[in-house]
């Protein structure tokens, strides 16, 4: 597949990119962007994927985080692919109602293989991540296929919980920011299920964190969550961390979930505990 | 040639050497007769004057011209000619002959007369050296005892003795009648007229047989005056040897004498106190017989640095003087410093070398020593008193007390000695290397029982202590092992609260069920009131420290760190001074806490760590803590940590928690 290079900047020591490229799970043509550390230079480094939440592009993480330093000092190749297809930007499949509201559509894939039309062609965010994506990034940079983990922020750190659930042993470590733990019971979660995947909640549990750990049977994972005590979204009940910590509790699923004084849902939140989630990760993927 | 030297010296002196009797050769073997044939001629040539003398002696009634024919005959047969050729006659003695026709004609020649020879000879003193028999020659056996005759006769002969050495002579058809007295030769009377003879003085060959034998005879008995005065001297010898064993006897029951206590009471009759004896003809005679006088004082020396142990010391002392000295007196006693009212016990040795090694001291103690001299006319004035000091006892290491890191080891010990030492010196020695390498590390000079020693990271070692003053260094104490592999403290009983035990190796906390009445404490005591807690004496080093905490998992607990003078009426975390991470169990809800000051994140944990793993890290002024079963960070405090802090534990209820130390840190704590 071919990679068209649209940005390339330097940053502590290493070089922060922006590829494009034409998937084929999405069937439009989709953005990402990749941090190499300067390790990466003269061998292969460990992969750090990093799932943006609503409204956001590949452009928010890189821009606002911070996360540059930490990952250049720990030798980490870190990616953060788009929240959605972008069909608009082809000029291809134009799909009604996409940009009708921020959190459905648009910039809110919720990482799901809709099964629902007229979703199902583009709207298979599950699928890039986890397959598409990584292929295309072990062929293209200097990363070893074998070391891997995810993480994500909000939507994100939802995509990061269920990728990593559903695929025990691919990911090495999972992390989270403020993420939205329990869809099937919070408001953004009914939205984006029924539409993307229809009535049947039987189906809304496959992608719903919560419940995957309740039949989580695999290897051992270690699971650190932030989230702010101020998180507006904590309070309105979108996120609902307590029910994903009973679970985990109850099935002896290791984590550690701090509630953050004082820090709300944003960036600022995120750029001030980056750090300790890439220690987090380096830990497992430089072990 | 020794011949030649002998002869002179034989013609200038009369009087031979005192001490020159037992020559080597005396003691040779007989084999040594054909390694030096130079000797053999030497004596040969005096066997051949002896019996030459002999001959003629014995033979005086034979005619004249027989014994010129015989003695030439000798001179020809005891090897005149040619020196070489003799050593080899007799080097070929060993052969055993099987043919006669083998030698040249003119040793058959001269064999016959030997033997003839043989019988004349065996009469008058000569004949001693005969007595051996000569066996002539062509047997081994005539060989052998011609060998020991010859032996015999050369140990009597020195190369003092005046030999007259009838020289070689050529011609041996013609005999000698007369002697040359100036050329010490016989020659043909008809040659005094001719030649180097003509000046000459000559008397008749018997005459000078005569005084020849003369010479011989006197020079043995003054080897046998001399035999005898060796024997009186080493007589002498022996006597002076009996009465000085005698003196040094007397000397020492003189000092046992004077050791022990007699408590004699002497009553005197009253008379006999009032008479004055005069013993004025007594002391003359004394006098008369004493003419040495008695020594002058030795000077002691002071102490040698480092030479004495912890029960003796080597006390020397000189004598700067020319005096007669047979013993020496060394007096000692420990010195006190109490009032001169109490009485030590004083101690003498009697020696005759200027240096004395005392033993059965006590250790770590100051003796005063004094010497007098003695010798017959009596005891010297007594040196100087000079002050010796034994070396310490070695100290006892604190084992239980010792506590490490990586980079050191705090080492506390008991002195040993019950008076004060001037110092103490740590010797450490890594365990890795045999004992071969000895010593690898020192630290002297510590002024008091405790001493932190820098070390490298991941060895062990063995430490010593010893004790130090000025008499010297203690033996070594008995060591200690230290790994420094990770951390190592133990539990301080002194702090732990009344509820709590702490086991025997310092590392488990009890908290029983039995609640025992908390007695009331004042404040400033060091045990924990309030919080049921002990504290453990960690190593006041910088640097990071690691250790682990095995808690069961419905045990409420609180682990952590605290500055030594925390207040031991609050709670751990409670205040500014101490950092912990809590844990309660209740309503089957594990509930975490991580306290200073009194506040803490909210933190939730779903599996209930069974072994914590604790990192502090004064480096970067963080405390850290891990689930060590999973590798798990849990939480990690920032802390201000201008002073030390020691760890801390407590027990909430009833239950107990174990500390492990030493154990390095794992691979993901690093990355905190």
């Amino acid at each position: 597949m071919a990679l068209k290079q649209i940005s390339s900047n330097k940053c502590f020591g290493g070089l922060q990119k922006v590829f494009e490229h034409d998937s084929v799970e999405l069937n439009c043509k989709m953005k990402f962007a990749v941090y190499l550390p300067p390790k990466a230079e003269t061998g292969k480094c460990p992969a750090l994927y990093w799932l943006s939440g609503l409204t956001c592009t590949e452009q928010n993480f890189i821009s606002k985080s911070g996360y540059h330093q930490s990952a250049s000092e720990h030798g980490l190749v870190v990616i953060a692919p788009d929240t959605s297809p972008h069909c608009f930007l082809i000029g291809g499949c134009n799909i009604k109602g996409e940009d009708e509201s921020w959190d459905f559509g648009t910039g809110a894939g919720f990482y799901v293989d809709a099964t629902e039309d007229p979703w199902k062609t583009n709207y298979r965010m599950y699928s890039y991540v986890t397959e598409e994506l990584p292929q295309l990034i072990n062929a293209n940079f200097p990363v070893d296929p074998q070391r891997m983990s995810i993480f994500g922020h909000s939507m994100g750190g939802h995509g990061a919980l269920i990728c990593a659930l559903k695929n025990p042993g691919k990911y090495k470590s999972v992390s989270a920011f403020a993420p939205i733990c329990n869809p099937v019971l919070c408001p953004w979660g009914k939205k984006a299920f029924s539409g993307y995947l229809g009535t049947d909640q039987s189906k809304w549990k496959a992608y719903d964190a919560t419940h995957l750990v309740k039949s989580y049977p695999g290897s051992q994972l270690d699971i650190l969550i932030d989230q702010g005590k101020d998180d507006q979204f904590l309070l309105d009940g979108q996120l609902l961390p307590d029910n994903f910590i009973a679970a985990c509790t109850e099935k002896k699923i290791p984590v550690v979930f701090r509630l953050q004084e004082g820090y709300d849902h944003s960036y600022y939140f995120i750029a001030t505990f980056i750090t300790d989630h890439i220690r987090h990760h380096a830990k497992y993927l430089n072990a | 040639m020794e011949e030649e030297s002998g002869e002179e010296l034989g013609l200038d002196r009369s009087t031979p050497k005192d001490f020159h009797f037992y020559h080597m050769d005396l003691y040779d073997s007989e084999d040594r007769l054909h390694l030096f044939p130079e000797e053999n001629t030497r004596m040969r040539k005096v066997v051949q004057a002896e019996m030459a003398n002999e001959s003629r002696g014995a033979g005086d009634g034979k005619a004249q011209r027989d014994l010129q024919e015989e003695v030439d005959e000798l001179v020809h047969l005891y090897g005149l000619e040619d020196d070489h050729e003799l050593g080899d006659e007799f080097v070929d003695e060993n052969i055993p002959r099987t043919g006669v026709s083998e030698y040249p004609p003119y040793m058959m020649k001269r064999r016959d007369p030997a033997r003839e020879q043989r019988d004349w000879r065996l009469s008058g003193e000569a004949a001693e050296a005969e007595d051996l028999g000569f066996g002539g020659w062509g047997s081994a056996g005539q060989c052998q005892d011609l060998r020991e005759a010859y032996r015999y006769t050369h140990g009597r002969a020195s190369e003092e003795y005046e030999c007259y050495v009838i020289p070689e002579e050529e011609d041996e058809e013609e005999a000698a009648d007369v002697f040359c007295v100036t050329c010490k030769t016989p020659i043909r009377a008809f040659q005094k007229v001719f030649d180097e003879h003509k000046e000459h003085e000559v008397i008749p060959l018997n005459e000078a047989l005569e005084s020849a034998k003369d010479e011989i005879h006197k020079n043995m008995y003054k080897l046998e005056k001399q035999i005898i005065e060796m024997e009186n001297f080493a007589n002498h010898l022996e006597e002076v040897f009996i009465t000085v064993e005698d003196a040094v006897a007397m000397a020492d029951r003189l000092g046992k004498f004077l050791k022990t206590k007699t408590d004699v009471e002497i009553s005197a009759q009253p008379e006999f106190e009032d008479q004055t004896l005069d013993f004025s003809d007594v002391e003359q005679l004394m006098g008369s017989i004493n003419t040495i006088p008695a020594p002058s004082a030795p000077v002691i020396n002071p102490q040698v640095p480092n030479s004495a142990t912890g029960s003796s010391v080597r006390v020397c002392w000189s004598l700067y003087s020319d005096d007669t000295v047979e013993s020496y007196q060394l007096s000692y006693r420990p010195v006190q410093d109490s009032s001169p009212g109490t009485d030590q016990a004083e101690f003498t040795v009697t020696v005759k070398e200027t240096y004395c090694s005392v033993t059965n001291l006590v250790p770590n103690t100051q003796y005063e020593f004094w010497v007098t001299a003695h010798n017959r006319a009596g005891p010297s004035p007594s040196s100087e008193r000079a002050v010796y000091m034994t070396a310490p006892s070695p100290p006892i290491i604190k084992t239980k007390e010792i506590r490490s890191c990586e980079e050191a080891v705090l080492i506390c010990w008991e002195s040993g000695n019950l008076n004060p030492v001037d110092s103490y010196t740590v010797e450490l020695t890594q365990a890795e290397s045999p004992e071969a390498s000895g010593v690898t590390e020192s630290v002297v000079g510590i002024p008091t029982c405790e001493s932190v020693v820098q070390l490298q990271p991941g060895r062990s070692y063995i430490i010593y202590v010893r004790a130090l003053n000025m008499g010297g260094p203690s033996v070594r104490s008995e060591p200690a092992t230290v790994h420094t592999i990770g951390s190592y403290f133990r539990l301080n009983k002194d702090t732990c609260h009344p509820w709590l035990t702490i086991s025997e190796d310092g590392l488990t906390a009890v908290r029983s069920e039995r609640r025992t009445p908390a007695r009331e404490l004042s404040p400033s005591d060091t045990h924990f009131t309030r919080c049921v807690a002990v504290m453990g004496n960690l190593i006041p080093v910088r640097g990071h420290h690691y250790w682990e905490v095995e808690v069961d998992e419905h045990l409420d607990y609180r682990v952590g760190v605290a500055f030594a003078d925390v207040r031991k009426q609050e709670d751990l975390g409670a205040n500014c001074l101490s950092w912990c991470m809590r844990h309660t169990f209740a309503s089957s809800r594990h509930k975490y806490e991580f306290l200073h000051n009194r506040t803490t994140p909210d933190i939730r944990i779903t599996v209930p760590p069974k072994k914590i793993g604790i990192l502090l890290d004064y480096e970067h002024s963080k405390l850290s803590f891990f689930n060590v079963d999973l590798s798990q960070h849990l939480y990690t405090f920032s802390c201000q940590l201008h002073e030390f802090v020691h760890p801390c534990f407590s027990l909430e209820k009833p239950g107990c928690l174990k500390v492990h130390n030493g154990i390095s840190m794992p691979k993901h704590v690093t990355f905190y």
